[in-house]
């Protein structure tokens, strides 16, 4: 069964204006509980955008938004409980730590969501082991904290009210090497620990490759490509022409094919780019 | 919501007022604002506004801008107009209760109170219309530079820098705002239900937020300028001089004409 659905997705911005465009227009997608997705586009292709309307910031000029088969905007007065059930972690999320403590500023969501107590209090130790939060951190002030602490604190303020599905925004933009791995760590371990459904807007290929099983791309408001990560990697060309990539890896190893050693160009990962080579050596060895 | 917010309410369009030097539609906005004030009878009012409807068709922004900035002053126009109904000191009483009473000079007090704000709204909004905010701050900028010879040199171009820069950070901290808004939405934030009290608190972490990129832009801000070298006004040239052209005493003329109409008006009748 499909946890979330999107059909026939229209957003127009400024009605009033002369310059009406759709930043969205008429997309249709479904994904499965658990998956993990990755959304890839150019700056402008409405990604932003459409993943505001999966917790309902945006409301669709047309066409509707499924969560469990059921049209999130059926009831509008109710669309606060969609938003804890649909997390969103903005790009640079750091900058909306507002609370004169980490603790604090991590129970908002959930205390939003009404909990508290014994309940609000277990939860937070739970998502900071997730996170990797220290609980020594939890009485300083947000804003004494390092660039990826904050990062983490405020990723750590939206898993807090246990989404089920979890929209991440180019969550590893501006982190150095070892912060990208941290985050896109603490993505996995938080799916793993509630079987939750996420999905990734990264601008890295590599990240894209390494973590996600189905990769959506978005051109100009439109579904380009909705596939796996096999599917849409391979069609280097077309992702070239829209003004994106593929990884690095991929590239070397077309050129390595092109230059007649017999690799399968289809190779997105440093992992897989291994295998591939050793696969070779052995071939070699033997022959 | 928040991009319907307008400021700076400048309006393309080619019209002699907008071509005119600022400085001069400053100063001539002034002369206006004068003339308004002088005029003491009927006929002098009548004049005011045959010349501000001349200067607004001649402006070519649609009447219907002007129309929407008198609403935002609607009530205090009817307030004036109110008070001033009960204070016309004649004889001739049209209505009277308690101890208050309506006069025809009262209701022709009120009338004139309520046009000469109108009027005012209506020439400050020309200004408004035609010019950028940023050839507003360096009209201002330049016709207050008389000052320098008080020793407050620096302090006419740092004030000018100042309105320029507020100016320009205006969009950015609404999309900014925008921003922070809805990731606190996402967080579960209610922003829209509730009593006074509790919408004003829950303002809170959105306004902290701001606040704290509001610092840090302003030092990266003052960084930037000084890695250009910024060091206030002295030497500064612009890149877009402003001149004084034939146009600029055209207008100038028809508006001391105006002038003269006025007083003529209110010493002949």
């Amino acid at each position: 069964m499909s946890i979330l659905e999107v059909r026939g997705l229209t957003h127009s911005y400024s009605g009033n204006t002369p310059f009406v465009n759709d930043a969205v227009s008429n997309v249709s997608f479904s994904i499965e509980k658990g998956e993990i997705i990755g959304i890839i586009g150019h700056t402008g292709s409405g990604k932003s955008t459409l993943v505001q309307h999966l917790n309902g910031l945006l409301k669709p000029t047309e066409g509707t938004v499924l969560l469990e088969n059921e049209d999130i905007w059926k009831s509008p007065k109710e669309i606060r409980k969609i938003r804890s059930k649909v997390g969103l972690v903005f790009q640079y999320p750091e900058y909306q730590l507002f609370e004169e403590t980490v603790y604090a500023d991590i129970a908002f969501g959930p205390k939003n969501m009404g909990l508290e107590g014994e309940e609000l209090e277990n939860r937070i130790e739970e998502i900071c082991k997730i996170v990797g939060v220290k609980p020594e951190y939890l009485e300083k002030s947000p804003f004494d904290l390092s660039g990826g602490e904050k990062r983490r604190v405020a990723i750590a303020g939206v898993l807090a009210m246990r989404p089920e599905v979890i929209v991440f925004d180019e969550p590893t933009a501006g982190l150095d090497p070892r912060g990208r791995e941290d985050v896109m760590q603490i993505i996995k371990d938080y799916r793993k620990a509630y079987d939750a459904t996420v999905i990734i807007i990264s601008h890295s290929m590599e990240d894209m490759a390494q973590t996600v099983d189905k990769i959506l791309v978005m051109n100009k408001g439109k579904i380009e490509m909705f596939g796996s990560v096999n599917e849409v990697f391979s069609k280097g060309e077309k992702l070239l022409e829209i003004g994106l990539n593929v990884p690095v890896v991929t590239k070397v190893f077309s050129k390595l094919k092109s230059m007649g050693i017999p690799v399968n160009p289809d190779v997105f990962t440093v992992e897989a780019a291994i295998k591939e080579l050793e696969r070779l050596r052995e071939g070699d060895k033997n022959a | 919501m928040l991009r319907d917010i307008t400021f700076g309410q400048y309006y393309q369009a080619k019209s002699p007022i907008h071509s005119a030097d600022p400085r001069i539609k400053m100063i001539l906005m002034i002369i206006f604002i004068v003339f308004i004030f002088l005029s003491s009878n009927m006929f002098a009012l009548l004049f005011s506004f045959v010349s501000v409807a001349l200067v607004i068709a001649v402006s070519k922004v649609p009447i219907k801008l002007y129309l929407k900035n008198m609403k935002a002053i609607l009530p205090i126009l009817i307030f004036t107009a109110i008070i001033n109904l009960f204070y016309g000191d004649g004889s001739t009483v049209l209505v009277e209760f308690w101890k208050l009473s309506i006069t025809t000079e009262g209701v022709f007090k009120a009338i004139f109170m309520a046009t000469r704000i109108m009027l005012l709204i209506f020439i400050s909004s020309v200004l408004t219309y035609t010019t950028t905010p940023n050839d507003l701050t360096d009209a201002i900028e330049s016709l207050l530079s008389p000052l320098r010879f008080l020793g407050l040199k620096n302090a006419v171009h740092t004030l000018a820098m100042m309105m320029t820069i507020a100016l320009r950070f205006i969009p950015t901290l609404i999309e900014e705002a925008e921003k922070i808004m809805n990731a606190q939405k996402a967080r579960g934030a209610d922003l829209e239900s509730g009593g006074i009290i509790e919408r004003v608190k829950a303002l809170i972490p959105i306004l902290i937020p701001l606040l704290i990129s509001s610092v840090r832009r302003a030092y990266e801000l003052a960084e930037a300028m000084e890695c250009r070298c910024y060091n206030g006004g002295e030497g500064k040239t612009r890149m877009k001089q402003m001149k004084l052209k034939m146009l600029d005493l055209y207008l100038s003329v028809i508006t001391v004409l105006m002038l003269l109409g006025v007083i003529l008006i209110n010493i002949i009748l």
